[in-house]
């Protein structure tokens, strides 16, 4: 039987994926949080494991460089890929918003500055609720945009909303919930059934 | 910088199997009684606007004549071959089978991906009918065969499936696409509080939660299918599906065959039978059709069809990865001492005329190809023979050996 491999971006929500998996049974006996190691197999040799970056997981998927992902919905929705999505592993819980000043005003004179990491979510938002948009896309930092002038408001993923506080700002609106979800790719499912199933099956046990 | 050595001969290889697999698809589709043809390469921009298909028109590449009318590079061959048809029947005078390879031309946000691929493809029109879409999925199964991929996988669902259960729906067409993509993602997390957004019967409800679960072999679906909502039309479908799986099974095809009904009409104009193919370790469907029996009342005419195609740069990619190359032998190979040369070019004549591709070599340079072969004829003084894998047959003349391969051939 052939691998199973499961692509996963390294962070947070990785060190909790991590442990979901080793309650379903899939343990990888070279993995602890310092190692640099990008690939691992599990000890029944029938999962690779590769580490790769956050936003590149749906691409590794949908392409069958790697059959399964674990990714967030953030970075599904900024740029949707052609994968199934076939669990929410409820970890990584944060939620999409518009923050700004608190007294912004959406007016529709002057099209509104928006500054975000997820410029596609950010554009669909906006033009869905019929508010003119410019966005800037910016890769860090966002909460720095209002303060000194660059943007209206800012799109991002608010955990506790502590930096956005410290900073002055609050959430205007939300946009959407967001947590970790498992991707497949759509030939994969096709060729190794029984094994992707299963996998769900049981990591399905582990949620409940 | 590409080693000066290497890189003629790695073109060459990657043009021969680009050659050896279009061979194999056109033999293929011929012995099942299609005919080759050809679309033009200029297509009028209009045409595309009538006819909702999975091209996006921001996709296509756009020419201007010299009238100023806006022209495409041909984006697909299923439409302008239906409109040509519905140019001079209005309906179907009878059953049709055609065949084309050529290059199609789109342009995707992804700028890595190459604007030319070249798609090789059938149409059949003819009514709708278990055996006949079960003839269409088994051509593909057996092309695939063909080119070395053993491990296809062929998923079947039905449009009527999914457009029955949506209808009436209070639901705008934006939302029924934002539920077909849930769908389509069989994304079972999201299904449910999308649906409760709006005024659903909860058993029609239910009914499409479930669809992502309608996956598996032909017994399990129809179980699980018949445990929810189902209207006559979808029992009708689902009849149809049991009807095409046991014809395929009839095909010994079985164990190629997933049914999945949250498949849905991804290309606008599939109104029946959908399916795709999918091989190990190649990450996007290798082959992709489906039944669209109205695509010809755009063009104001009844022309049913199915049909399905592939893409060439993407089978070729496959068969990189993979060992398959001994899939496409040549069919015979003469051998012969320098006195027999004229009977060898005879016999190869012959062969040729009967459509067997065929290499002849004098005993000398009998090594200098190493093509496998089906079959390997030798003419020494006194002694002439017939091989194949298994057995060397001896023969006395021409008449004898033609005998011999059509009995051979038959075995087969």
């Amino acid at each position: 039987m052939s691998y199973l491999t499961i692509a996963m971006g390294k962070g947070r929500t990785a060190k909790q994926a991590m442990n979901f998996l080793e309650q379903s049974g899939i343990k990888f006996p070279d993995f602890h949080e310092k190692s640099r190691k990008l690939v691992f197999i599990d000890s029944t040799e029938r999962v690779k494991l590769i580490f790769v970056k956050a936003v590149d997981v749906p691409t590794y998927v949908e392409n069958g460089a790697a059959d399964i992902g674990i990714v967030g919905k953030d970075t599904i929705m900024e740029d949707p890929a052609d994968v199934y999505e076939m669990l929410d592993l409820g970890i990584g819980k944060c939620k999409l918003a518009v923050a700004g000043f608190p007294d912004k005003q959406f007016t529709n004179s002057a099209p509104l500055t928006v500054a975000s990491k997820y410029p596609a979510i950010a554009k669909e938002y906006f033009e869905r609720n019929g508010i003119r948009t410019k966005t800037i896309k910016l890769n860090g930092s966002v909460e720095l945009a209002p303060l000194i002038g660059m943007s209206d408001v800012i799109v991002d993923i608010v955990e506790t909303g502590t930096t956005l506080k410290e900073n002055g700002l609050v959430v205007l609106q939300d946009i959407a919930d967001v947590s970790a979800r498992l991707i497949v790719n759509k030939a994969s499912f096709a060729t190794k059934t029984n094994q992707i199933q299963q996998f769900i099956l049981d990591l399905r046990a582990v949620l409940e | 910088m590409v080693n000066q050595e290497l890189y003629p001969k790695r073109m060459q290889q990657y043009h021969e199997k680009f050659e050896r697999i279009i061979k194999t698809i056109n033999k293929r589709f011929t012995t099942y009684g299609y005919k080759r043809i050809k679309t033009s390469a200029f297509e009028q921009y209009d045409l595309y606007s009538k006819v909702n298909s999975s091209t996006d028109q921001t996709e296509m590449m756009k020419v201007i004549d010299r009238t100023g009318e806006v022209l495409v590079l041909r984006p697909d061959v299923t439409i302008p071959i239906t409109r040509e048809l519905a140019q001079n029947f209005s309906r179907l005078p009878s059953e049709l089978r055609y065949f084309y390879v050529q290059e199609v031309f789109r342009q995707t946000q992804d700028t890595n991906t190459s604007i030319e691929s070249t798609q090789a493809g059938i149409e059949y029109f003819c009514e709708s009918s278990p055996e006949a879409d079960a003839e269409v999925i088994a051509l593909a199964c057996h092309t695939m065969k063909d080119l070395g991929f053993t491990d296809i996988k062929i998923e079947i669902g039905h449009a009527a499936f999914f457009s029955e259960l949506v209808q009436g729906l209070p639901l705008s067409l934006q939302q029924i696409n934002q539920l077909k993509t849930l769908i389509q993602a069989k994304n079972v997390v999201e299904i449910g509080p999308f649906l409760r957004q709006f005024q659903i019967d909860p058993e029609v409800m239910e009914a499409i939660e479930r669809i992502p679960f309608l996956y598996g072999n032909i017994e399990d679906v129809v179980k699980r299918a018949s445990k929810t909502l189902l209207t006559t039309n979808m029992e009708k479908t689902l009849d149809y599906l049991l009807k095409l799986h046991a014809t395929l099974k009839t095909y010994g095809l079985e164990q190629y065959i997933i049914i999945d009904l949250g498949l849905i009409n991804h290309m606008g104009y599939y109104s029946g039978v959908i399916f795709q193919g999918f091989v190990e370790k190649y990450g996007k469907p290798v082959l992709m059709g489906g039944r669209y029996d109205e695509l010809g009342e755009k063009f104001g005419a009844v022309l049913p069809a199915i049909g399905f195609a592939c893409e060439i740069e993407s089978l070729v990619q496959v068969t990189e990865q993979r060992e398959v190359s001994a899939a496409f032998p040549i069919d015979v190979k003469i051998v012969y001492e320098e006195e027999q040369l004229n009977f060898a070019i005879t016999i190869a004549n012959e062969l040729r005329e009967r459509n067997y591709t065929v290499l002849s070599f004098p005993i000398r340079k009998e090594k200098a190809d190493l093509q496998k072969t089906v079959y390997e004829i030798r003419l020494q003084v006194g002694s002439f023979s017939l091989a194949d894998q298994e057995q060397v047959i001896p023969f006395k003349d021409l008449k004898e050996l033609l005998t011999l391969l059509v009995g051979l051939k038959g075995g087969a």
